[in-house]
């Protein structure tokens, strides 16, 4: 086995060949130009996103360019760096790490999956580089005592406070009075996640729970739970449900005629195009939760939604705006720091207080971060499944600032 | 210049040369893709002990990484323990698991062998995604395990700089690579050669072949958790699909066949090929066509099996074994082939 040993000789004088090869890296780009590293999940499961956030930010990159660069910086052009994280969280955190060394990027964002963007965001903290995050839900993203991390959107247990929130000024609004509510969620880790806040709040907020019911999302059949909620006869019924189950769940209530006065689902199966093409009638005054929907009554939304769907064929979503939002967050931050050291620039989005621009076309009315770099206006958007020109509809109710201009939301939707 | 003095003088400057590399590449990327080479040489070398003198083609080896990294960063985070003494601990849960493996998987051949390693290493990273708290220990579940930033110190196993990490992957490799040096002249290395390619013949010489196969395996599962617990230092990070995956089992598979299975230098020479072409055709191939990489890869082990059966080393060795002769004018052949 002598041969071996010299085997690795020959390994390692090729090691050292390798070695100097890549040490000749280029140097880095001229000035006027904030580079930012943007991992997303270009290719695999989750690639669809990817794209879609891809594209709200050139356009928002595009406008900002257009309007003369980041005048501070005598009028330095903003340029984004991608990378693709398969959404998978290894990749996701080997790019960062390129993108930080070896393509010297000024900020990062990205990188819409939670999986990914929690160890990514590390990876900037540790070399000092902001990181804004427009979209990623998992809570503790944000509850790390990160410096560098931002987070444009809202978290995950914001959805239910929201829920709540907006169940008591639609009474306030309204007059009506709701006591009982039942708690109808899928089995798995994101409806058990959902009950558990939901029982720390009705309880905060003094409901009576009639009900708490998980059920198998695969179920193909789930009369026994209608049946139960009939009996317990809720006022409000909150879901969280997936595509399939939504519908069978939907159509099942209509059958039993089991009405209660709110029925409030979480996004998800209920925000899924299928939802509203398999329910037909039957879904009229449920209320859902999304992170932002085209209608809201926001200065600008309607013309940037135009713009960008006559760019790219199809309309924003929550996730594109949250991305477009933020690039407008990085370019205010950016101008108030009059520099791209990573200090200044942490120290200029911490101080951000956004409430005017372009960005403002989210459903909140602001962009203001706590010390843990969580934005505190962020919020959800409720809608209501409402009948215009024949056709079920979803229409944004909620927050009454971003109300559909000239809809007055049927609460109770059963009498 | 006598042969032996031209080895150990080319021995020395390789090692030289690996100890100095870092002065010349000092882009923390490249000496990232320079870190997971040693780690893929690293991981294959301990492969090696069982995959490549026990005669056996193991494919469940991520598991081993996997409780290796579990083991330290679950002591570190819940109890403080260092991550050098986890990786020790570590390294011994996985040589008893292997070993519990290796009792009813060593009587099976071939194919079979191949399928239940598959199978079992499947099997715990399941389970692994399915449990949130074993005990009292927080697993979580397929989410993994994030370790948080601390002072970089040698003691937390924690550096600003790439350097350390580099440092300390390499000594592991030398020190394996020293190990596989002295099992393949011991008498257990004989014993391994011999009881992989005739069994029956080894055990009618009275070579007690399934203890020399457990021995190797509990070697081979001790080393390779330790990789575990550098990997999740190094990257802060892991979850059950990316560290206890197929992909990386198959991954050190690929590099043995195609470096040399039961050599040495193969892993390392493996390791050398195919490590650079995963990372560049990631960083500038990734938007083209996805896991284009594995293509390249089949493709290459194809070529290899086609043309050199036994991997890389060999028409290597045979070549510096002529230019040593030339330059040695000795004119004995030698015996050994790789």
């Amino acid at each position: 086995m002598k041969t071996g040993l010299k085997g690795s000789l020959l390994t390692c004088c090729l090691g050292a060949a390798l070695g100097l090869a890549l040490a000749a890296s280029p140097a880095f780009a001229a000035d006027k130009v904030v580079k930012i590293g943007n991992v997303e999940p270009l290719s695999g499961p989750s690639a669809s996103v990817g794209v879609q956030g891809k594209q709200a930010r050139e356009m928002a990159v595009e406008e900002i360019n257009a309007a003369g660069g980041i005048k501070s910086l005598g009028g330095a052009k903003l340029e984004l760096v991608y990378a693709d994280s398969k959404s998978d969280p290894t990749v996701g955190v080997t790019e960062t790490e390129r993108l930080i060394n070896t393509e010297k990027v000024n900020l990062m964002t990205g990188c819409w999956n939670s999986a990914v963007t929690y160890p990514a965001t590390q990876v900037a903290e540790r070399y000092g580089i902001p990181f804004v995050v427009p979209v990623a839900v998992r809570d503790t993203i944000t509850e790390r005592g990160f410096k560098n991390v931002f987070r444009v959107a809202a978290k995950d247990s914001w959805w239910v406070r929201d829920q709540f929130r907006f169940l008591k000024d639609m009474q306030d609004e309204t007059g009506v009075k709701l006591k009982t509510i039942a708690f109808v969620f899928e089995n798995g880790d994101w409806g058990t996640g959902f009950a558990e806040k939901w029982r720390e709040l009705a309880k905060k907020d003094g409901y009576q729970v009639v009900l708490d019911e998980p059920y198998p999302s695969t179920a193909t059949d789930l009369t026994p739970v209608v049946t139960k909620l009939k009996s317990a006869n809720p006022d409000i019924v909150l879901l969280v449900s997936n595509a399939a189950d939504a519908i069978l769940l939907t159509n099942t209530m209509a059958e039993m005629q089991v009405k209660p006065k709110v029925v409030l689902a979480s996004g998800g199966g209920h925000a899924d195009p299928k939802f509203l093409e398999n329910t037909g009638d039957t879904a009229y005054g449920l209320f859902d939760e999304v992170e932002w929907n085209t209608d809201v009554n926001k200065p600008g939304a309607k013309e940037t939604n135009a713009k960008f769907k006559k760019k790219y064929g199809y309309d924003l979503t929550g996730e594109s705006v949250d991305a477009y939002a933020a690039m407008y967050v990085i370019a205010d931050a950016l101008e108030r720091a009059g520099s791209t050291d990573p200090a200044k620039v942490r120290d200029a989005l911490a101080a951000t207080k956004l409430t005017t621009g372009p960005a403002m076309i989210v459903s909140y009315d602001g962009v203001e971060f706590d010390k843990n770099g969580q934005n505190t206006n962020a919020g959800i958007v409720i809608v209501q499944v409402a009948k215009v020109d024949g056709k079920p509809e979803r229409v944004t109710v909620w927050p009454k600032a971003a109300r559909r201009a000239g809809y007055t939301p049927v609460f109770p939707a059963n009498k | 210049m006598s042969r032996k003095q031209l080895d150990t003088s080319l021995l020395t400057l390789a090692a030289l040369v690996a100890f100095g590399l870092p002065l010349v590449v000092t882009s923390p990327t490249y000496l990232q893709i320079l870190i997971l080479l040693f780690f893929y040489a690293y991981l294959t070398t301990a492969w090696n002990l069982v995959g490549g003198f026990a005669g056996v083609l193991p494919l469940g080896h991520s598991v081993f990484v996997g409780i290796g990294a579990y083991t330290s960063t679950i002591l570190t985070l819940q109890y403080g323990v260092s991550p050098w003494i986890g990786m020790l601990l570590g390294g011994v849960l996985a040589a008893v698991v292997g070993v519990v493996i290796g009792l009813p998987t060593f009587r099976m051949r071939g194919a079979y062998f191949c399928l239940c390693t598959i199978a079992f290493a499947e099997g715990i990273r399941v389970m692994v995604e399915n449990i949130d708290y074993l005990g009292p220990l927080h697993v979580n579940g397929p989410r993994g395990l994030l370790i948080p930033l601390k002072e970089a110190s040698f003691w937390h196993y924690q550096f600003m700089s790439k350097l350390p990490y580099y440092y300390i992957i390499l000594v592991m490799l030398l020190v394996v690579l020293a190990l596989t040096w002295f099992i393949s002249r011991s008498k257990i290395g004989y014993y391994l050669a011999a009881g992989g390619e005739e069994p029956e013949a080894a055990a009618a010489l009275g070579v007690n072949v399934a203890n020399c196969k457990l021995l190797a395996m509990a070697l081979s599962c001790f080393f390779t958790a330790l990789a575990g617990t550098f990997y999740a230092q190094l990257m802060l990070y892991f979850y059950p699909k990316g560290l206890m995956g197929l992909d990386l089992s198959f991954e050190i598979a690929f590099i043995a066949l195609i470096g040399g299975r039961g050599t040495i230098a193969g892993p390392v020479i493996g390791a050398l090929v195919l490590r650079p072409l995963n990372e560049f055709t990631r960083i500038y191939l990734s938007d083209m066509l996805p896991g284009l990489h594995l293509v390249i890869f089949g493709l290459i082990l194809i070529l290899v099996m086609l043309y050199k059966p036994q991997g890389l080393t060999a028409p290597l060795a045979a070549a510096y074994d002529r230019l040593a002769r030339r330059i040695t004018r000795d004119t004995t052949p030698k015996g050994e082939a790789a």
